[in-house]
Parts: C-alpha cells; sequence; structure tokens
C-alpha cells in the first residue's frame, strides 16, 4: 500500500490562484523528500494531506485514507512539525508535549511516559524540565519534533526541519531523521529547499513546481552513474591530460579536474597507470554520477507523467 | 577594479565583542561570508555598509572610508536580510525609487538595466506584494544595483529560496562577478556557499578564522590527517598495503568501502597509484571526504 | 554469581496501546484551560492574579455569612451576589481569557493543534467552556459557601430547604452570568493576539455598553425604554433574565421573555462566531 498517492490532485482558491495542478503521483513508505514548492504550493499540499483543505478535484489518499472524509483518523496517525515558530515560551517542554499527546488521544499517564521518551529519542535531557523560552534554535526544533513524535504516528511531515540551524545542528538534525526513517520504522516527508539535505536522508523525491508535479521519482534512479570519470591532481594537470590523450583517452578539463569517457573497467588502470607513471600526486578518482540538481536546470517543462516512486 | 579593506577591525556593543580583529581584503568576484548565526557577519557587514562605525580600525573602500562618507554609496550597494519593502509599489517604481534616491541623472534607463540585469522585465510592472519570495529578492538586488556600484553586499541572499531561484540568484552573483564587481555575500548554510563560490571568508565569534579557497585552506591545516574514501576490488588487501606506508596514520575497512588517514598528504597522494598496482587492486574510486566545505568549517569552529 | 547479563532494550518502542479520540482531546483541553485560568500547574506568578480574585470573592461570602450568623439579616441573597462581584469578574474575564486564547495565537500553536485529531470548533467550544465554568466556579463557590454557613445556622430542616433552593436560583444567575461575560469576552479575546490589546478591549466593551444602557435607561425615565435598554449591557442582561425568572431584580414589564431570548442569541451568536473565527484561521 503506498504511503501517499494522488489522482489528478488539484487545488484552486477562490482569488484565482491554482496551488496544485494535476498532481498525480504515488509515494512508497520511506524518506521523502518534497522539494521546490515554496509558498502557496508547500503549505497547500501540507494541509491537503492533513485533511485541512478540500480539493478542488481530484484525489488523495494518505496511509489508504482519505484525509477528506476520514480526516480525524489521518490527523490520529500522522505528525506535523511546522516550518515556524509554534512553541508557546512559557510552557515546560515535558509539559508541552504531554499535553500535545494528550490531544491525539494518548491516555494521561501513557501521555506523560511517551512524551519523556520522545523528548529523550530527539536528544533533549535535562533541558526538558525549563521553560521553551530559554531554548536555542536547536533545541526549539527539536521539541517540535518530539511533539509530532510523541504519538507514534506512521507518517511524518517535517516542513523544513533544518531552518535556522547551523551546520552542526543542521548535521544533527538530519541524522535524527535519517535514524527515525529507517530504525524507528516511521516514514517521513521532508520538505526542503537544499538538495544536498535531500540526496543525503532520503530515498525518493517528489519535485513540485508552479503547482505541478516535476518529478517523483527514487533518488538513487535520479543519482546514476555516468559514463564519465573524473580525475584531479594536486599538480601536473596538463601533463596528466597530455598523457592520457596519448592513451587514446580524451581528457575534457573542468576547473580543476579532466573528465575522461568511461568506456569499461580498464579505464580505471590505465588511468591510475598513467598517474602513476608521471608520480602525480591523485587527489580524487570518481565516476560522475547525476545529481539532483540537475532537475532544476534544464528548462522548465513540468512532465506530467504519474510517477511511481 | 575595486578593493575592499578591513584592518584590524573590531566592533563592540559594551562587553559584547561583535567583530574581533578583522583584517581582509576583497577583490572583484564573488567570495562568501561564511559563519554560524551570531558571528558577527551581518555587523561586518553593515561595517563595510557604512552604517555602523568600528570600534577600532578601519573599512575603506579604495583607501575612503566607509563611515560617515555618504560618496561611498555611488560605489556600493546593499541588500539587506529582512526588509519591508511596500508592498503597493511596482518592482519597477521600487528599483526607480532607489535611481531617484541615488539622483541618478536618467532614472529610467538606470531602472531599465538594473532590472534587465535580474531578468525580470516581465514582471516588474505587478506589484511587490504579488512576488514570489525570490522574484522580491531579484528586484531588491536591483534596486542596489541601479547606480552600477562597483562592489555588492548581500545578507543571507538565498534565505528561503527554493532550489531553482537559488539557482538563478546564484547565476546572477556569478555574472556580476565576472564583470568585475567586489561581490560579497553572507550565509550560514554551507550548501550554498560551496556552490556560489570557492573563495569564503570563514567568522566564528567574531574572529576571522580563515581566508581563501576552503580546499586550499584544507591543504593548510597540514596537523591533521586526510581523510580519503577509496573503493576498491580487493579493499582488505589494499588497507594492509597501505598501513605499511607512513604517509598512512590509520585505515578502517568499512562496507563501504575503506577509509584512510593520511598524515603525509604529498607522499600518500603520489603512493597510492603505485601501492594499488603493486598489489594488482583496482582502484574505482578515491575520494577526500573531508575537504567538503562542511569539513573545512566544522574543524575552523572547533580549532 | 549467576546473574546474566543483559543489555536492555530502551529504542524506539510504537504504540500499540489505545487511542482515545475526539472528545478526550476537547475534554482535555477544557481541562486544561480550567488549569491555566486559575495558574495551577504554572509558575507561582501565574497564581498571584486568580487567586486574589478567588480570596476576594469568598471574603464576602464569609462576610455575608458571618453577618448573617450575628444578626440573622441576609445583606446579600444568593441571587444578589453575582451582581455584587460581576466587575471583579469582568476583570477577571479581561486577564484571563486572553491567557487562554490570545496566546495559541500570538505563538501561532494553532496548527499543532489543527493537525491532531481535535478539530477546530472542538478547540473553541473547549476554551470556551473552560472559561465559563472558570467564571461559574467563581460566582457559584461563594454561593455555595453563603449556602453551607446559611445551613448551618438555620433553625431547622425546612429552613435548609429554603437555603438550598435559595443557592440554587442563585446557581441559575450565576450561570446565566458566566454564559453571557464568557461568551462576549472569549470572542473578542479570539480576535486580538496581543494580551494586553484583549484585555483592554473586554474592559472597554463590558464598559462602554454598559455606559450606553445606562444613558438609554435614564433617558427613558419610567418607559418601555428604561425597561429594554439593560439589554445593551453585559452588567443588565443576566439582572433582566434574573427578573424573568424569579422577579428579583429591576422592573421589566412584559419583556421577560425578550430578555430569555436576547441571552440565548447572544450566547449562541458569539459561541458561533467564535468557532467560524477559528475556522478562518489558517494552518
Amino acid at each position: 500500500m503506498s504511503l501517499i498517492a494522488t489522482q489528478s490532485l488539484s487545488k484552486t482558491y477562490p482569488g484565482g490562484v491554482t496551488a496544485l495542478a494535476d498532481l498525480t503521483l504515488s509515494v512508497e513508505p520511506g524518506v521523502i523528500g518534497l522539494v521546490g514548492a515554496n509558498g502557496a504550493g508547500k503549505s497547500t499540499m501540507i494541509k491537503t494531506l492533513l485533511g485541512l483543505l478540500t480539493p478542488t478535484s481530484g484525489q488523495v489518499r494518505v496511509l489508504g485514507l482519505d484525509p477528506v472524509t476520514a480526516g480525524e483518523e489521518v490527523r490520529a496517525r500522522v505528525g506535523y512539525m511546522p516550518e515556524h515558530d509554534c512553541l508557546p515560551p512559557d510552557m515546560i517542554a515535558a509539559e508541552f508535549v504531554t499535553h500535545m499527546a494528550r490531544m491525539t488521544g494518548l491516555p494521561r499517564t501513557v501521555a506523560r511516559e511517551r512524551a519523556s521518551e520522545a523528548l529523550r529519542h530527539v536528544g533533549l535531557y535535562e533541558e526538558r524540565y525549563r521553560q521553551i523560552g530559554g531554548y536555542s534554535t536547536g533545541m526549539k526544533q527539536r521539541v517540535k519534533l518530539a511533539q509530532a513524535l510523541v504519538h507514534d504516528p506512521d507518517l511524518l511531515l517535517l516542513d523544513e526541519p533544518t531552518n535556522g540551524l547551523d551546520p552542526a545542528g543542521r548535521d544533527a538534525m538530519l541524522t535524527l531523521i535519517h535514524r527515525i526513517g529507517t530504525e524507528f520504522g516511521i516514514s517521513v516527508v521532508v520538505c526542503s529547499h537544499l538538495l544536498g539535505e535531500i540526496e543525503r536522508i532520503c530515498d525518493s523525491l517528489i519535485a513540485i513546481e508552479g503547482g505541478r508535479l516535476l518529478r517523483a521519482d527514487r533518488i538513487d534512479a535520479m543519482t546514476t552513474g555516468t559514463d564519465v570519470l573524473a580525475i584531479e591532481v594536486a599538480e601536473g594537470t596538463a601533463e596528466l591530460a597530455e598523457a592520457l590523450s596519448a592513451r587514446g583517452l580524451t581528457p575534457r578539463e573542468e576547473g580543476r579536474m579532466l573528465l575522461v569517457p568511461l568506456a569499461d573497467e580498464d579505464t580505471y588502470d590505465l588511468v591510475l597507470r598513467t598517474v602513476a607513471e608521471l608520480d602525480l600526486p591523485l587527489h580524487r578518482l570518481d565516476q560522475r554520477r547525476h545529481r539532483v540538481a540537475e532537475l532544476f536546470s534544464t528548462a522548465p517543462l513540468p512532465s506530467l507523467e504519474a510517477s511511481h516512486v | 577594479m575595486t578593493d575592499l579593506e578591513l584592518r584590524g577591525v573590531s566592533r563592540w556593543y559594551g562587553n559584547v565583542v561583535a567583530v574581533n580583529d578583522v583584517t581582509m581584503t576583497l577583490g572583484p568576484g564573488v567570495t562568501g561570508l561564511l559563519g554560524p548565526n551570531g558571528a558577527g557577519k551581518t555587523t561586518l557587514l553593515h561595517m563595510m555598509a557604512g552604517f555602523l562605525a568600528p570600534s577600532r580600525g578601519a573599512v575603506t573602500i579604495d583607501g575612503a572610508p566607509t563611515w560617515r562618507n555618504p560618496a561611498i554609496y555611488r560605489k556600493l550597494g546593499l541588500v539587506n536580510e529582512r526588509e519591508a519593502v511596500y508592498g503597493f509599489l511596482t518592482g519597477k517604481e521600487f528599483v526607480r525609487a532607489s535611481a531617484k534616491l541615488h539622483g541618478l541623472p536618467d532614472a529610467d534607463a538606470a531602472t531599465r538595466r538594473a532590472i534587465a540585469l535580474v531578468e525580470m522585465a516581465d514582471a516588474q510592472d505587478r506589484r511587490m506584494d504579488t512576488y514570489s519570495k525570490g522574484m522580491r529578492q531579484r528586484m531588491r538586488v536591483a534596486a542596489a544595483l541601479v547606480h552600477d556600484p562597483a562592489v555588492l553586499l548581500l545578507d543571507e541572499p538565498f534565505n528561503g529560496m527554493d532550489p531553482r531561484q537559488r539557482m538563478h540568484m546564484m547565476e546572477l552573483l556569478h555574472g556580476l562577478g565576472a564583470q568585475g564587481r567586489t561581490v560579497l555575500f553572507s550565509s550560514h548554510i554551507l550548501e550554498e556557499v560551496e556552490q556560489v563560490s570557492g573563495t569564503v571568508q570563514v567568522i566564528v565569534a567574531g574572529r576571522l578564522a580563515a581566508s581563501g579557497d576552503y580546499r586550499t585552506i584544507r591543504r593548510l591545516m597540514t596537523h591533521r590527517p586526510h581523510v580519503f574514501a577509496i573503493r576498491s576490488s580487493d579493499d582488505r588487501r589494499l588497507a594492509v598495503a597501505l598501513m605499511a606506508s607512513p604517509s598512512v596514520a590509520g585505515v578502517t575497512l568499512g562496507k563501504d568501502g575503506l577509509t584512510v588517514h593520511a598524515g603525509d598528504y604529498g607522499t600518500f597522494t603520489r603512493a597510492l597509484p603505485r601501492i594499488a598496482l603493486d598489489q594488482g587492486v583496482r582502484v574505482r574510486q578515491l575520494i577526500p571526504s573531508d575537504e567538503s566545505l562542511e569539513s573545512v568549517f566544522s574543524y575552523l569552529v572547533s580549532a | 554469581m549467576s546473574e546474566q547479563s543483559v543489555i536492555h532494550d530502551i529504542g524506539y518502542q510504537r504504540y500499540t496501546g489505545v487511542r482515545l479520540g475526539r472528545g478526550y482531546a476537547a475534554r482535555s483541553l477544557f481541562e486544561h484551560g480550567l488549569r491555566v485560568a486559575f495558574g495551577l500547574g504554572r509558575s507561582a506568578k501565574a497564581k498571584i492574579f486568580p487567586w486574589i480574585v478567588i480570596g476576594l470573592v469568598t471574603l464576602l461570602a464569609v462576610i455575608v455569612v458571618a453577618i448573617k450568623a450575628q444578626s440573622g439579616e441576609m445583606v446579600l441573597t444568593y441571587q444578589d451576589y453575582p451582581t455584587a462581584v460581576s466587575t471583579l469578574a469582568m476583570v477577571f474575564l479581561a486577564v484571563v481569557a486572553p491567557e487562554l486564547v490570545s496566546r495559541d495565537l500570538r505563538n501561532q500553536t494553532l496548527p499543532l493543534y489543527f493537525s491532531r485529531p481535535v478539530g477546530r470548533a472542538d478547540y473553541a467550544l473547549a476554551k470556551l467552556g473552560a472559561l465559563v465554568a472558570a467564571v461559574w466556579l467563581l460566582l457559584a463557590g461563594p454561593q455555595t459557601l453563603m449556602f453551607l454557613g446559611s445551613a448551618f445556622t438555620a433553625a431547622d430542616a425546612s429552613g435548609v430547604g429554603a437555603e438550598a433552593r435559595g443557592m440554587l436560583g442563585g446557581w441559575v444567575v450565576s450561570t446565566a452570568y458566566a454564559l453571557i461575560f464568557s461568551s462576549v469576552s472569549v470572542l473578542i479575546a479570539s480576535v486580538a493576539s496581543r494580551r494586553a490589546f484583549a484585555a483592554g478591549a473586554i474592559v472597554v466593551v463590558f464598559m462602554v455598553s454598559s455606559g450606553v444602557a445606562g444613558l438609554l435607561i435614564a433617558l427613558g425615565g419610567d418607559g418601555p425604554m428604561a425597561q429594554l435598554a439593560p439589554m445593551l449591557s453585559p452588567f443588565l442582561l443576566p439582572e433582566g433574565l434574573r427578573s424573568w425568572l424569579y422577579g428579583t431584580s429591576f422592573d421589566v414589564g412584559a419583556y421577560g421573555p425578550l430578555y430569555g431570548l436576547v441571552t440565548l442569541l447572544l450566547v449562541a451568536g458569539c459561541t458561533s462566531l467564535l468557532v467560524l473565527r477559528y475556522r478562518k484561521v489558517s494552518l
């Protein structure tokens, strides 16, 4: 059963703004990146998945349920982490998460226990007994994640989870999300516009542009190897280029690197031998892979194919 | 060719030292000002733009101070991080207002040029409150460029932009740098900086931690073994042979390949191809795994 | 020494237990609201104001009981009691309603609620309910105290019975006050995201409407206007209702049922607007 499935999903607001247009996709459980949908598209998508908005046309299913008719049930099984600040500064974190757990239907003692556990899993220890107002951005993001996680959802919707975090905090959050998606067995949809993050932790990707589906695919399908080998030496690049040409490889320069066509496995050996013979310091040898960013650098003719990821 | 120079610049607010003894020279091209939140990037930018006086030291553009020098604004354009724009103005009106404020003789021509530079000609007659974030940002860049300044400062210009908007903005900045302008932008998102410019100025807690190309910076950190990831046809065999080399400090075998800590970068990079060939091992991948801006940055922060 | 060594699994545990539905969530929110209103479970600073108010209303009741015990005279009847403390109740609401409602708006916490099974209408009604309950307790609590005090000094069983009936009458009036005051206050608080703003707005609305009513009553002399104008004031509307039901307040002439209707419409109207207001809040 797919995690999220839409069929020609469209949403046009009364003012005439079309946020989603004819979106058809099907997403398997795992960690999914949602990209490119800034502004109306992203929040419309989230609200629709949560059953807080009715589509203008088309269908949507979350965890097999229709959010329009079974909204309550969907919301009981989904956790949402908003992008913006949403925490009351004068409440103690542990109390707040407990309160939120009860709002999702967990009985009193269970709520308290799970809140404590959720805070531990996101990495908040003795800080959880302090008021949220005194927290750093990183800690606040963790509390937001904890309240989304506390009721053991089947799906987490995380909106820009690394917003405002410095590199170390970003790294920690991404590792945590990856853990949740793999070890905890909870599917996660991560909204982000940082493709590096998405490539790092997501299995699949949904790219929306102008309300339309640009691409929906698995990440490894989008990052397949090309038939180009990249070589970088710390010095002597020109020398190496000459030597490689002499051996029948046709190197192309790109910045500090040389790119040669990767005909077969022997190419690796040939390159290595050439470098060794010239006694050059080999800095990098790597088969070029496609990158998710390529999706956005080509002319924007949005693809309307139904994609199964 | 305009140089923006800072010499021994410090700025404090009571006991809080926002910027501590920073000396740097920025020339034509694009430079990234990098640092965690609260490191002093915005303070530095504001001093460069003449909004703040340095508590000590001097900030000059081609020798002229930026503080209390209105003439400097002919050479300087600043795009702030958060700026309320009057939503009821169209893009063109907004840029034209900037042109008028600069007292340009032919405001309309300047406006047209600036808007063309940021590729916003199609949307210029629409109200700014109908723009997306990226579009508004581009219009603000146009307003900052309308007087054709040699120096352009941008505070967190990529904030909140989606990949396509960011790519456009990156291309724009690259283009401006290639034209010979001195462009400085600040960011705390390493991924963005890495793609726009290799040249960085890293600020940590108010101090300038490093300047230059981040890859070269990495190589300057000789006390830290370089880390490489290797995939080969026989990892273990290669690992054993590598350990025999004095340039290698340590080797770890994982399911994805080898991780090598090389104490002597120069010797190791020359030795590896030979060792592999001697052992009859095919090397499929050699990647420096701590050369990324993120690694360099984390090393600088923890230094 | 044959104890087994074990590494306990404290990894993530899935939850397979019971999940109570909307009703439970709404009740929890109601309970939470009531606690916030009286500063329970929060810092000492948050308790100061509500407990001063509780102290004052209780004090009044105690004084009435003491006087009754001394002189046998009930200087303030059960039904009179709410009027006596109505201004205090308004001040209480001016502080507490924003506390309950404006904070969630200001902190933008609502998306966290609405992305859960608790619906928007449930949220609005739970908050309203908590406020109504809080005000009711503030009024009916002292009335009960008066009853207990009087019952002890009553002559006989029928005396106690009379006191009980009196108290119940007082409770009905308290309910009217609670409903009217709370529904108006929480509606005002829900449109203001700053607490000080909301508090001020509540006081202004109450005071200005009373002022207008007072003016019209003075102008109306003895005529119908003097009997109708009180409807405009939240302080006098419940009194009018009281007159209709028990005839113990000012003269409402033939307009008694109208007071009943207006009360109903006001409360229902404010409640609907409140629910509507929360429907419009975007995620």
